[in-house]
């Protein structure tokens, strides 16, 4: 039962993963490697914070990281850049819920000025449901940029063809020193 | 060693592929690296300082002393991750192969030039992408119906705008409030209305500036990355703006 509830869980974000990538025009082969991001990201998070009693924040950072991890691996099959790959993957983690309740926190709290006890209630609410919301976002990001600090030089050259596919060969030996990153 | 002119030549094309890859979303550090790669596969040295609007770039010979400098303006595209990948490769192929300029003028024509998705299979793509996700949010399935309507009507709205080259914080200020709109239709029928209409304006998050722009920050660009993220939450006010105008308007039948 909780194997079928990770699951759907999973698939769900596949989809959501598809749709917000396609705003953003990625490779036709990337759509099936951004799909297996988003699931296993979003199950895991959901594993996290239903079963492991970890926070939403914490929770979404790790999972940003198992996606920067596997990014990195997809990348090098499909000659992606990570960011191609998981930036739509990241996106059905985004802490929807809470953006949306800090709005209507926002909204209340402009509505009940005159009554000070609801409009403390609602800037409480602004504040808490708003700090989540960011911390989470920004931990999401970093969670999977950190590969990129970890292992500069594999993430750097993920879309470089393998070596002679070409005609030409390899280029000077004396020109190796100046080989960019 | 390198004519004034082929120096010319070659700032030129690295002026267009740089502009061109800031623009259609790509985070900083890889635009500078993918450009320095093209230059040195002329053997020549390529510095660029970037902003949000403009790049400042110069060429120049090792062996000679020649120097050429151009500012551009970064043109503003919609965000392609397909010129991200390709134009990358590209870089390498250069770098890897030494095509001449010629070749590799051609090759970036041909990458710019490819068709892209078509607008009604990523407006299906992103109702259903959002009716997943209210449904992730713990939805009914009347209201995962609803948002993805709301979904179609908001996204149909933004692309009809963005054909017209309205202004996009117009853009988005609208189809957010379309979208939230149309999902307050859930409030007549459905004890989830509230995540319906919540992630009804989820589609329109910059989640691409949002996380280019914390790259940059991180990666020592910081003024360009406070760009990117200025840009995002200017987006997300506007957001904010559409779903305002329905919440005040039923705000008594949400509480």
């Amino acid at each position: 039962m909780i194997l079928a509830e990770i699951l759907t869980d999973g698939l769900l974000a596949a989809i959501a993963g598809i749709g917000f990538g396609a705003v953003s025009y990625p490779p036709t082969r990337a759509f099936k490697y951004i799909a297996i991001l988003a699931a296993v990201g979003h199950a895991f998070r959901y594993t996290l914070m239903n079963h492991g009693e970890v926070d939403i924040a914490t929770a979404s950072f790790f999972a940003s990281f198992v996606v920067g991890i596997l990014s990195l691996w997809f990348g090098r099959v499909s000659r992606c850049p990570m960011t191609v790959l998981y930036i739509p993957a990241l996106l059905p983690m985004i802490p929807g819920m809470y953006a949306y309740k800090s709005v209507f926190a926002l909204v209340m709290f402009m509505q009940h000025l005159e009554e000070p006890l609801l409009a403390a209630r609602y800037l409480q609410e602004l504040f808490s449901n708003l700090i989540v919301t960011v911390s989470t976002v920004f931990l999401l990001a970093v969670g999977a940029t950190l590969l990129i600090f970890i292992l500069p030089k594999r993430v750097y050259s993920l879309t470089r063809q393998r070596r002679d596919r070409s005609g030409r060969g390899p280029r000077d030996p004396r020109d190796r020193d100046d080989e960019p990153e | 060693m390198t004519s004034n002119d082929e120096l010319k030549k070659i700032a030129r094309f690295i002026a267009e592929y740089a502009t061109c890859l800031l623009a259609s979303g790509v985070h900083t550090s890889r635009v500078i690296r993918n450009s320095c790669r093209i230059g040195a596969s002329f053997g020549v040295k390529i510095k660029m300082s970037t902003t949000h609007k403009t790049i400042v770039l110069t060429t120049h010979d090792r062996e000679n002393a020649n120097v050429y400098t151009e500012v551009v303006e970064i043109p503003a595209l919609p965000i392609n991750f397909e010129y991200n990948s390709e134009l990358s490769a590209l870089s390498w192929e250069a770098y890897d192969t030494r095509l001449t300029l010629e070749e590799l003028r051609e090759k970036y024509n041909r990458i710019i030039s490819r068709p892209k998705m078509s607008p009604r299979l990523v407006l299906f793509l992103v109702g259903l992408a959002n009716a997943s996700f209210c449904k992730l949010f713990g939805g009914s399935w009347l209201a995962v119906g609803i948002v993805l309507v709301a979904t179609l009507a908001g996204f149909f709205t933004r692309q009809q705008m963005q054909r017209r080259g309205i202004n996009h914080f117009i853009i988005f200020t609208v189809s957010a409030f379309v979208s939230a709109m149309s999902a307050t239709t859930a409030l007549a029928c459905d004890s989830t209305a509230e995540i319906a209409i919540a992630t009804s304006v989820l589609f329109l998050i910059p989640g691409v500036p949002l996380i280019n722009g914390v790259i940059d920050i991180v990666e020592g660009h910081a003024v360009i990355g406070c760009s990117r993220l200025i840009h995002a939450f200017l987006i997300i006010i506007c957001i904010t703006v559409g779903l305002s105008c329905p919440l005040i308007l039923f705000k008594t039948s949400l509480l």
